[in-house]
């Protein structure tokens, strides 16, 4: 294993030519599993800030694009972490520059928009009606709560607790594809 | 639970929800509990599955991303050139501390002026016999073959206010805070966007992510100072993460013309 302090030798444009091959699909990866551009933006910088410190270029692409992905999973899971209220690991400790590759890698790649939408279809399916309904129209219409209310014929404050009642059984249910 | 007992969950976790769902930066401090934390997770799914479009990255942050990470990759190779400190994120900031016997003989013991020496700031008094401004001198952003710059008369930022200027190396504001006279970088420490000074709220806001800086310079709008102050002028939620203060360029004031150090280009 290299010295993790020696800096190798790289050609110049190489993080560039990794870049622009990668982030992309990093930040698609992300914005996945945050669902928001600012926080998105946030951790897609941290990775390859990250990956300019830390990142071997002279390794082969596959290497290069696994270390990414997994920079990435460590950076959301420290994201993740603040709304569990627990304490942060930190991207250092999790992924020090250079390890064999993990067989954990991640199961599903970005790109797949129409998996993703299937997906949704497939927790609301398994929802009552009225929570399907609810996440329908705030989710995949976008309505405001308001516009929500008025559609299902409820109060405001009854749709804010329809609402927070169906997520909670979504999550409950748990995956529908594990 | 009864409905009357979820309902304050419900408003508060709609906030969350709220942010998410029109693309802001959601708060962990509108979730409540684990079971919370699970259904946010799963909105944050569901949001971004059923709003694909909205997963390109902006192409504006590509670039700048595509910028810090050469200077950064550049930074590192050429060790022997660094680039400009950039007070708060590398090493202990260049102040110069002073006395409080420099500040009598120098004339200041208002409040004002041991308020900002306790901050570390040094305090001058102009030797032109003009008014009496009081600056804070900041950080020479440059080591050799520095210029000092006019940027701004004094009489155009009066307290509260804040004036752009622009010199061939960085861009900045001169500011009025409270009567004493600065520069601050126009550039947010946390992406790079530039700041936007907002008269009425006499703060540095930035367009990209919405942080606000002080005329001191510091995160106004922060987690710890939202603890502080009980929020922040009509802002939702606070900025979630803390950032380094704003770069502090090193003036003076010659008669009634602030001058800033800069790189002679």
């Amino acid at each position: 294993m290299a010295d993790p302090d020696a800096r190798p030798a790289t050609s110049p444009g190489r993080f560039e030519e990794i870049y622009d091959a990668q982030v992309v699909p990093i930040y698609r990866f992300i914005y996945a599993r945050v669902g928001n551009r600012p926080d998105a933006e946030d951790l897609t910088a941290q990775v390859f800030m990250r990956a300019v410190e830390q990142l071997d270029t002279t390794r082969d692409s596959g290497q290069i694009v696994s270390w990414l992905y997994r920079v990435s999973q460590n950076a959301i899971a420290d994201y993740w972490r603040a709304f569990y209220r627990l304490p942060v690991i930190g991207t250092e400790q999790v992924a020090p520059g250079w390890e064999p590759a993990q067989p954990d890698e991640p199961r599903e790649r970005p790109g797949d928009t129409a998996a993703a939408v299937s997906r949704v279809r497939r927790v609301l399916e398994r929802l009552p009606q009225r929570y399907a309904t609810v996440l329908e129209l705030r989710f995949l219409q976008r309505m405001t709560v308001a516009e929500t209310a008025q559609e299902m014929g409820i109060s405001h404050g009854n749709a804010k607790i329809l609402q927070y009642r169906a997520l909670r059984k979504a999550a409950m249910l748990g995956d529908p594809d594990a | 639970m009864p409905d009357d007992e979820l309902q304050p969950r419900a408003e508060r976790f709609d906030r969350y929800l709220d942010a998410l769902l029109v693309g802001g930066r959601p708060s962990p401090d509108d979730v409540g509990d684990r079971d919370e934390a699970e259904m946010a997770r799963l909105a944050a799914e569901l949001s971004a599955a059923a709003d694909p479009d909205e997963g390109g990255p902006d192409p504006a942050f590509l670039d700048q991303l595509r910028l810090r990470m050469r200077q950064a990759d550049q930074g590192i190779e050429s060790v022997q050139a660094p680039l400009p400190v950039r007070s708060g994120l590398a090493g202990p900031r260049s102040r110069v501390r002073v006395t409080r016997r420099q500040l009598l003989q120098a004339g200041i013991v208002g409040a004002a002026g041991i308020a900002a020496g306790a901050a570390g700031a040094m305090i001058l008094r102009p030797q032109d016999g003009g008014r009496d401004w009081i600056w804070d001198d900041g950080t020479p952003l440059v080591s050799r073959d520095a210029v000092w710059l006019a940027v701004a008369r004094v009489n155009d930022v009066p307290e509260g206010s804040a004036v752009r200027f622009s010199t061939p190396a960085f861009d900045g504001y001169v500011v009025n805070d409270g009567g004493t006279i600065r520069a601050l970088s126009s550039v947010c420490t946390h992406m790079g966007c530039t700041l936007q000074f907002r008269p009425e709220w006499s703060d540095l806001r930035c367009p990209c992510h919405s942080a606000s800086f002080d005329l001191k310079g510091e995160l106004a709008n922060g987690r710890t100072r939202w603890r502080q102050t009980g929020g922040y002028r009509g802002d939702e939620r606070a900025y979630p993460i803390e950032l380094p203060d704003l770069v502090r360029p090193r003036i003076r004031i010659e008669g009634d013309q602030v001058m800033v150090l800069t790189a002679n280009i």
